[in-house]
Parts: C-alpha cells; sequence; structure tokens
C-alpha cells in the first residue's frame, strides 16, 4: 500500500483515502512497465583512444523516435567482437542480452525489447562501422530523397547522399513537433515539404504554419518551417522546444562557401508572440551554416540549440548573409564562412567540428514570431571545402 | 435544450409538491428550508492501480440549498421531494502510471500512455428534484431513502498533465516530455463532454432538535457518471458525497 496522502489541508482527505480503500484496491500493486526502449548504448573496448574518434564517443543516449543506433569508429578499429552494454525501460528485456559479444563486421545487430508486461515489443539496428574520415571538395544537398515517416505515415521527411551513395539521415526537420499540436494535418499541410518542381529538381519548401487551437492554448500559435544539419528530439519539443533542434553533424572537411537557391514569399501579417498584428513588420528567413568545435574544454560533448547556434564560444566559423530579399524567382546566394579562430586539423581528423546548415522560413520562429504563410524554398544546397588554408 | 429541461423539471416538481391541488393536500404538507455542506466530490467508480497515489485533495467550496416539502401517508410514512441547488468543486491532484489519456481541443487530439502527475479540477451547478420515501422512527428521528434527478446549470471538468511524459499513440510512440507550466504540459478541457442530466440515489436522516430547527445527513451517490457515454477520455467518474447541515422548518 504505497498510496501516500500527502496533504492534510482538510479532514475530508481522510474521508476520501477511506473511500478509496473501500471501493477498490486502490493503489495496489504497481503495474509492469509497457516500454520497451534501449535508452543508451555503451561499448567497453580496451584501448577507447584507439577505438573511438573522441572518448565520448562510447556511449550513446537514444531517441525515443530512433531504432537504429550507429557508432562511427576509427577506420581501422576491430568491430569483430563487441559487447554492447544496453540500458532499458524500466522492467524491459532484450535478445540478445546487453553485454553478450557479437561481431559487427557484417551489419548491424539486430536487438529485439520486449516490455516488462510482455504486451510491447521494439527491434533496434544496431551498427558500429568503422570510419574513413574522408575529405571532400564539394558536398551536395539536392533534397531529392524525401518519404513519409515510416511510423504515422503523416509528414514527410529527407535523406542526403552520403559519399559512397548510399542515403543519410543528416537532415532533420520540426515535422514531428507540429504532429503534436495538429494531428490532422495532411502531410503537405506540415511546415517543411518537398517541392516536387525546385531549381533543379524537387527543392524543399519552409513554410509558416498555424498551429491550431493547441498552440493558442499553450502560447506557441505558429511553426516556422526549419529543416537543418542535425537531429530533432521530440522527448523536449513541448517542454523545452528551443533545445529539441540540435543543431550540427560531424564534419571533417573545412567549409570555406555555403551556396544554393533559394525563393522567399513573407507572409501577410506579422504576429507577436500573442498572436496580435504587428504593423509595417516584414517576416524575414534565415540560411546559414555554423561550424563549431563539438567538445568543450573539459571534453563534454557540445551540441549548439535555438537559443546559442549562432552565439555559442565553440563556434568556429560562421557563413551568413543576413538578409535574403524576398523573390518568387530562384536566386543563387554565396555565403562565404568567416572564420574567428584557425582550425586544428588533428581535432577536424578526429571529428572534432561539426557543422550545422539551419534554414527556417521565419527568423523568429523559435520564440512563436513570424507571419503565417512565410515561404522559404531551398535548393541545390553546395558546401565548397577546402583542405588547407 | 437546458432550458426546455429546466422548465419541465420545475413543471414536475410544482406537480409533484402540489398533488391534486386540494386544501387537505396542503394543509396536510410540511415545509422546511436545508442549508448544508458536502463532503466528498467527484470519484471514479474503478480506481485502477495507474493511480499511483494522491498528490493533494481539495473539495473546495460544496454548499447546498433546498426547499424541501413533505406529505404524509401514513403515521411513520410520507412522501419527501423539493427543490435543491447545489455547488461543488473539487480539486485533485494525482501521480499516475500507464495512465490512458486523451487530451482534445477543437479537431485535434493528442493521445497516449501517460506516466507522470494529473491535476483536476471540476465544478458544476447543478438543480436536484429528490424523490424520497420518509420513515419516522420517532418525533426526532427521520429516516429517508429515493432517487434524484438533477440538471447541471453550469459545469466545468479541466486540468493538467504534468512533470512526466507522454508515449505518443502507443508504448513505444514518440516520448514527449511534459513540464510544469502552461504551454509545457497538456492542458485539457472536458466541459462540452459532461452530461446536462444527472440521475441516482440518495439516502439520509433527518433529526429534529426544537421546534423549528434541526439536522441533517445525506449520502449521494450518482449512477448517471459524469460523462456522456461516448467521451472516454478519463474513467468513469461518478459524483459520490455526504451532506451535512440544518434544516429550518417553516410549517
Amino acid at each position: 500500500m504505497d498510496c501516500i496522502i500527502r496533504n492534510y489541508r482538510h479532514l475530508i482527505i481522510g474521508v476520501l483515502a477511506t473511500l478509496m480503500m473501500t471501493l477498490n484496491t486502490s493503489c495496489g500493486d504497481e503495474p509492469d512497465g509497457c516500454e520497451a526502449d534501449i535508452e543508451t548504448v555503451t561499448l567497453h573496448v580496451s584501448s577507447p583512444e584507439r577505438f573511438f574518434f573522441q572518448a565520448t564517443d562510447s556511449m550513446q543516449v537514444v531517441l525515443s523516435t530512433d531504432s537504429v543506433i550507429t557508432f562511427a569508429v576509427r577506420g581501422d578499429a576491430d568491430v569483430t567482437a563487441l559487447a554492447p552494454v544496453l540500458t532499458l525501460s524500466q522492467g524491459a528485456t532484450v535478445i540478445p542480452a546487453s553485454g553478450t559479444t557479437h561481431d559487427f563486421s557484417n551489419g548491424p545487430v539486430i536487438y529485439t525489447v520486449t516490455s516488462q508486461d510482455g504486451k510491447w515489443q521494439r527491434t533496434y539496428r544496431v551498427n558500429i562501422v568503422p570510419t574513413l574520415v574522408t575529405v571532400a571538395d564539394t558536398l551536395c544537398y539536392d533534397f531529392e530523397h524525401y518519404e513519409l515517416e515510416t511510423a504515422t505515415q503523416r509528414y514527410y521527411q529527407w535523406h542526403n547522399v552520403l559519399p559512397d551513395g548510399s542515403l543519410g539521415n543528416d537532415w532533420a526537420t520540426a515535422n514531428a513537433g507540429y504532429r503534436i499540436s495538429m494531428s490532422t494535418a495532411l502531410p503537405e499541410d506540415y511546415p517543411t515539404t518537398p517541392l516536387a518542381d525546385g531549381y533543379d529538381g524537387a527543392a524543399v519548401c519552409l513554410m509558416t504554419r498555424d498551429t491550431g487551437p493547441f498552440g493558442r492554448m499553450a502560447n506557441k500559435r505558429l511553426a516556422a518551417g526549419n529543416m537543418f544539419l542535425g537531429t530533432f528530439d521530440i522527448r523536449i519539443a513541448m517542454s523545452d522546444h528551443l533545445h529539441a533542434t540540435r543543431f550540427g553533424i560531424p564534419f571533417t572537411s573545412r567549409p570555406d562557401h555555403f551556396t544554393g537557391y533559394y525563393t522567399y514569399e513573407p507572409g501577410p501579417t506579422v504576429q507577436d508572440f500573442y498572436g496580435n498584428p504587428i504593423e509595417g513588420r516584414v517576416d524575414s528567413a534565415d540560411v546559414y551554416a555554423v561550424f563549431y568545435r563539438n567538445h568543450d574544454a573539459a571534453g563534454n560533448e557540445v551540441v549548439l540549440y535555438g537559443d546559442n547556434v549562432l552565439s555559442s564560444n565553440q563556434i568556429v566559423a560562421i557563413a551568413n548573409l543576413g538578409y535574403y530579399k524576398p523573390t518568387t524567382s530562384w536566386t543563387a546566394w554565396d555565403a562565404k564562412f568567416v572564420y574567428r579562430e584557425a582550425i586544428d586539423e588533428q581535432l577536424l581528423a578526429n571529428r572534432g567540428y561539426s557543422l550545422a546548415i539551419v534554414f527556417s522560413s521565419s527568423r523568429r520562429g523559435g520564440d512563436f514570431i513570424g507571419a503565417i504563410g512565410s515561404r522559404l524554398c531551398v535548393d541545390k544546397v553546395r558546401l565548397i571545402c577546402t583542405h588547407e588554408e | 435544450m437546458t432550458n426546455i429541461k429546466t422548465i419541465l423539471s420545475v413543471i414536475l416538481f410544482v406537480i409533484t409538491t402540489t398533488m391534486g391541488v386540494n386544501a387537505t393536500v396542503l394543509d396536510s404538507l410540511s415545509y422546511d428550508v436545508r442549508l448544508g455542506y458536502a463532503l466528498g466530490g467527484t470519484v471514479p467508480t474503478h480506481i485502477s492501480n495507474e493511480i499511483r497515489g494522491i498528490n493533494s485533495y481539495n473539495p473546495g467550496f460544496n454548499f447546498t440549498v433546498a426547499v424541501e416539502a413533505s406529505y404524509p401517508l401514513n403515521e411513520r410514512w410520507s412522501l419527501h421531494s423539493g427543490l435543491r441547488f447545489e455547488l461543488g468543486s473539487m480539486d485533485v491532484d494525482s501521480r499516475v502510471k500507464n495512465y490512458d489519456i486523451e487530451v482534445v481541443r477543437g479537431e485535434e487530439s493528442l493521445k497516449g500512455i501517460f506516466n507522470g502527475n494529473v491535476c483536476i479540477k471540476t465544478t458544476q451547478r447543478r438543480l436536484t428534484l429528490p424523490i424520497q420515501a420518509a420513515y419516522s422512527l420517532s418525533d426526532k428521528w427521520t429516516l429517508r431513502g429515493g432517487f434524484f434527478m438533477g440538471w447541471l446549470t453550469n459545469r466545468r471538468f479541466w486540468g493538467w498533465a504534468y512533470d512526466g511524459y507522454l508515449r505518443e499513440g502507443t508504448p513505444v510512440g514518440p516520448k514527449i516530455e511534459m513540464g510544469s507550466e502552461p504551454g509545457d504540459r497538456g492542458d485539457f478541457d472536458f466541459d462540452a463532454n459532461m452530461r446536462h442530466m444527472q440521475w441516482g440515489l440518495d439516502v439520509g436522516a433527518d433529526w429534529q432538535i426544537h421546534r423549528h430547527w434541526g439536522a441533517f445527513a445525506e449520502l449521494t451517490y450518482g449512477l448517471s457518471g459524469l460523462f456522456k457515454s461516448d467521451f472516454h477520455s478519463v474513467e468513469t467518474l461518478r459524483p459520490l458525497y455526504g451532506t451535512l447541515g440544518i434544516i429550518y422548518r417553516i410549517k
């Protein structure tokens, strides 16, 4: 009987407690857990500095929306006998067991997690991939590869083309967050959608959208269309939205220019946090790239968020024209990375820098200020890199 | 619709209390005015083990004002009816695990399995018509029992899920944390899903202390539930409360 009545404000509490006990076996045995997540994965190896690029790479916190877990390890690392240690949802079990040794050289090992109550299962693919550090001249992002999100089929997600021709998951959007407030929205009504006929093949289209009755209730009245290199953490989309956008992916080349093509049509009326029109204000788009050190001086992993992506002292270089003139015809931009400090080549080779590219249809969308209907389309994005200065 | 029901019910009350419009009937009626304070509130019919504990409970200010009449059938038995106005409110804050929840706003809804805390607030104003059989044990003591019909003139049921997380859709769906501030938590508002009409059973006892003054105690249990039958966002909740109060006998 762990039913604890904490607040003795009224005598009636005793009456209620008595009623609860009389009516039923209230607060009886704690129900079994129904979740079936891998929450973290840790790899223990004998010489981590020769196995991992960074010491922090040995442990991953797994997002609830992820079912593929990938460790990028040094190119010469031996992955034939590794024993990942998993932490799971309360009471859940996993097959094969946590801590058992497997060969990861032939592709992923599939883990099946079963909830404590036995009613729910999830499967995960764990990859441990020896990764050669490639130094690219130009990285191309053309937004040709998109699909409806697998589980819900409610919104689009995008894939980038990796150097070996396979598809990666480097692009993220906040579409999953929009679904919390607008469960009835069609895929085409989400803030970030594909545009079949872009500048060259398909483009991506970002539009500031109304978040409906839930948005009004929560004083989060709009959702800017956004797309970025990084991950979106749905877990904190409601409670801490600026930290839900985790900007940046490890990047092993020195970016020099950030180019692409855009169209931008600001929506008719900029509204403030409370939804009131701001007369005379025209909405503006964000198009920028940020290159930053992904560990701090103490060796802790650093990710940039919505509230510091342009201000963190981890930033090494930014490419941002600042103003993107409204235009309905495809217009080229070319932003040069402005460096604040020299690149550490050793750190670059050890995946110690990350690159964030951020697009948004309303610059102040993070504060829920913008014009519903503002529309930014982007295509043929290039990162032109140099080997050395 | 509510107004029509209210009018019909008042007519019904008038008919019941002045049955026959007969001087002898009227002469034999006795009237009293009651003022009561209700203890209790709205309880689930089944408290599942998904509710892990009560953080706080506040019954609010619940009172009843009533005008009631008795018509004697014989020496011991009488018919008892009247019109009551009841004002009730309640706040309950509880800890839950694996709790099915659906937050609805207009066309949009967010549902899933919630782990954390749920705060529920409810207020209602109700006009009630009781019809009871009364049995006099002595000059001082009378026992009563019967049923009631009530119609809510004002009803509110709202609250929020907070300091926890939702698994959207199913227990393996996306995990969404909820904070404690408005906007970060999951607010819900189920006013529109509440019933207008309620009915149930009540039993009570009257104690005649003085020529005009007395006291009463009554236990009321709603059979109709608080919500319409097609509403499943919260478990079946039924009014259950005890009322203690004073009686002033007019005649």
